[in-house]
C-alpha cells in the first residue's frame, strides 16, 4: 500500500508481496530485454539492405491489370525510399514499366504494394526489382 | 483558504452555472491536451486508414480507462462510481464535441468527405481529447474541484489546501500503475502516430538502444524520489532506495512498455516488423512514455 497525500508522497507500510512478484518480474524482463539488445550490438555486423521481392498476387482492375507483391529485407539495416520497378517483359524486352517508392523497408522485415499496368500481361513475364534505396 | 474562497464562490455557484463551468473546463482540457493531436497531419490520416478493429478497441478501452480515471480524479469530487460513470460519459462527449469543432475549424473536415472517413478523424481524436477534458477539470479546477462537495455533503471534510486531489487518500498499487499507465498513454499518443518514433528507430543503432532504455528508467525513477517536485513521492523511514526501485520504477517503466506497444500497434507501426525492430520502436516510444507515466504519478 502506498499512502498518497497531497505532498510530498510517502511510502509506508510493508509492501504487499504482490509489489514484489510484479518488480521481481519487471526487473527479469528488463535485464532480458537489455541482454537481448546487448547481444544484437555485440553480434551484429552492419549488413547493407538486400532485398527479396515475391510476387503475391494478380486482378484485373478498373483501367488495368494490378500485381501485388511483397518485398523482404534480409539484412539488418533499414532502406529509406525503395524505388521499386514493376516491368512487363515480352521476349525478353520491357513494354511496359511502373515505379513505386516505399517509404521504408524495415531491417528483417516486410512490406508489402502493388503495381498497376495498363496492361494485361497474361502469359507474359512480370519483374520486379528494387531500383535503389537510401540510408534512413 | 478554502474557507475563503468558498464564500466568494458562494454567491455564483447555481447548479446551471456549476455546470457550465464544469463543462467549461473540460472543453479547455480536451483542447489543451488535445491539440498538439489535432494538429498532427498523421492522425489525420490514420483517421481513415486505420484498421477498424483496432480503432473499435481502443475506444472501447477509454471508457473503463475514463471511468476509473474519473473516479480517482473526478470532474466533481466523485465519490461513487455511478457519478464516475457520469463523468466519464461527459468527458468522452466533450472530447467528441471538442475534436470535431476543432477540426472542423482547421478545415479538415469537409461535408463531401465519406462519413466513415468524418467518423474515423473525429473517434481517434477523441480519445486523447476526452483524457484532457478529465484532466482539465482536474487540473485547471484548483480549488474548485471541491466545490461540489460542500454543497452536497456538509458533514465531509473539504480539501484542506484546496487540491483538486483529496489530501489523504490511501492508493493501492494497483491504482499507481493505472495512473502510470494513463500518463504513459497519454504521452505516447501525443508522439506515435508521427514518423519520426520509427524513424528514430531505424536511425539508432542497440547501443542508442541501450543507453536509451538506462536513461528511461533513471529519469523515471529520478522524477517521483530524487528531484524533490511538488508531490514527490518520499520514502518512508529506513526504506532502501531500492526498494522502490524494484517496487514502483521498474513496473512503471514495464507498464509504460507495453502502453507503447500497444499504442505503436493499434496505428498500425509495427505490421510485418521483426522482433528486434519492433523492440526498438517500443524502446523509442517507451522513453516519452516513461516521463508521462513518471509524471501522472506526480501530478494526478
Amino acid at each position: 500500500m502506498t499512502t498518497i497525500s497531497t505532498r510530498p508522497h510517502r511510502e509506508t507500510g510493508e509492501p504487499h508481496w504482490i509489489e514484489w512478484v510484479t518488480g521481481t518480474v519487471s526487473a527479469l524482463l528488463v535485464v532480458a530485454m537489455i541482454g537481448w539488445i546487448g547481444l544484437e550490438a555485440l553480434m551484429e555486423e552492419d549488413l547493407p539492405p538486400e532485398f527479396s521481392i515475391a510476387i503475391t498476387g494478380r486482378a484485373a482492375v478498373e483501367g488495368g491489370h494490378r500485381v501485388e507483391f511483397v518485398i523482404l529485407n534480409k539484412a539488418n539495416q533499414t532502406a529509406a525510399a525503395v524505388v521499386v520497378r514493376g516491368e512487363v517483359l515480352d521476349g525478353g524486352k520491357a513494354v511496359e514499366a511502373a515505379d513505386i517508392t516505399f517509404d521504408y523497408v524495415p531491417a528483417d522485415s516486410k512490406a508489402s504494394g502493388a503495381i498497376l499496368f495498363l496492361q494485361d500481361p497474361g502469359e507474359r513475364e512480370i519483374r520486379i526489382r528494387a531500383l535503389g534505396y537510401t540510408d534512413p | 483558504m478554502s474557507s475563503v474562497t468558498n464564500v466568494q464562490r458562494g454567491a455564483d455557484t447555481g447548479p446551471p452555472h456549476h455546470l457550465l463551468v464544469g463543462l467549461g473546463r473540460g472543453a479547455a482540457g480536451a483542447m489543451l491536451f488535445g491539440m498538439p493531436m489535432l494538429m498532427t497531419m498523421e492522425l489525420w490520416h490514420l483517421g481513415f486508414y486505420i484498421d477498424r478493429v483496432r480503432l473499435f478497441l481502443l475506444l472501447t478501452v477509454n471508457i473503463p480507462l475514463l471511468i476509473v480515471l474519473a473516479h480517482r480524479i473526478g470532474f466533481e469530487h466523485t465519490s461513487t462510481w455511478q457519478e464516475a460513470v457520469r463523468d466519464a460519459t461527459i468527458a468522452y462527449g466533450l472530447g467528441i464535441v471538442m475534436s470535431a469543432l476543432v477540426l472542423a475549424l482547421l478545415g479538415d473536415l469537409e461535408p463531401d468527405m465519406p462519413f466513415s472517413e468524418i467518423l474515423g478523424k473525429i473517434a481517434i481524436q477523441a480519445v486523447p481529447a476526452s483524457i484532457g477534458a478529465l484532466l482539465g477539470r482536474s487540473q485547471l479546477g484548483g480549488q474548485a474541484g471541491n466545490d461540489e462537495g460542500g454543497d452536497k455533503d456538509d458533514g465531509q471534510d473539504e480539501g484542506k489546501d484546496g487540491d483538486a486531489v483529496p489530501d489523504q487518500m490511501s492508493t493501492s498499487y494497483g491504482r499507481e500503475l493505472f495512473l502510470m499507465a494513463v500518463g504513459a498513454l497519454f504521452l505516447s499518443l501525443n508522439v506515435a502516430p508521427t514518423e519520426e518514433i520509427i524513424l528514430i528507430s531505424f536511425k539508432m543503432t542497440p547501443w542508442h538502444a541501450l543507453v536509451m532504455v538506462v536513461i528511461s528508467i533513471a529519469i523515471m525513477h529520478g522524477f517521483v524520489y530524487a528531484v524533490a517536485f511538488k508531490g514527490a513521492h518520499e520514502l518512508g523511514e529506513g526504506t532502501p532506495r531500492w526498494h522502490a526501485f524494484i517496487r514502483f520504477t521498474l513496473p512503471g517503466y514495464m507498464v509504460a512498455m507495453l502502453i507503447s506497444l500497444y499504442v505503436l500497434w493499434t496505428f498500425g507501426r509495427l505490421d510485418d516488423a521483426a522482433p528486434t525492430q519492433i523492440l526498438m520502436s517500443v524502446i523509442v516510444l517507451a522513453f516519452p512514455g516513461a516521463i508521462g507515466a513518471a509524471a501522472a504519478r506526480l501530478i494526478l
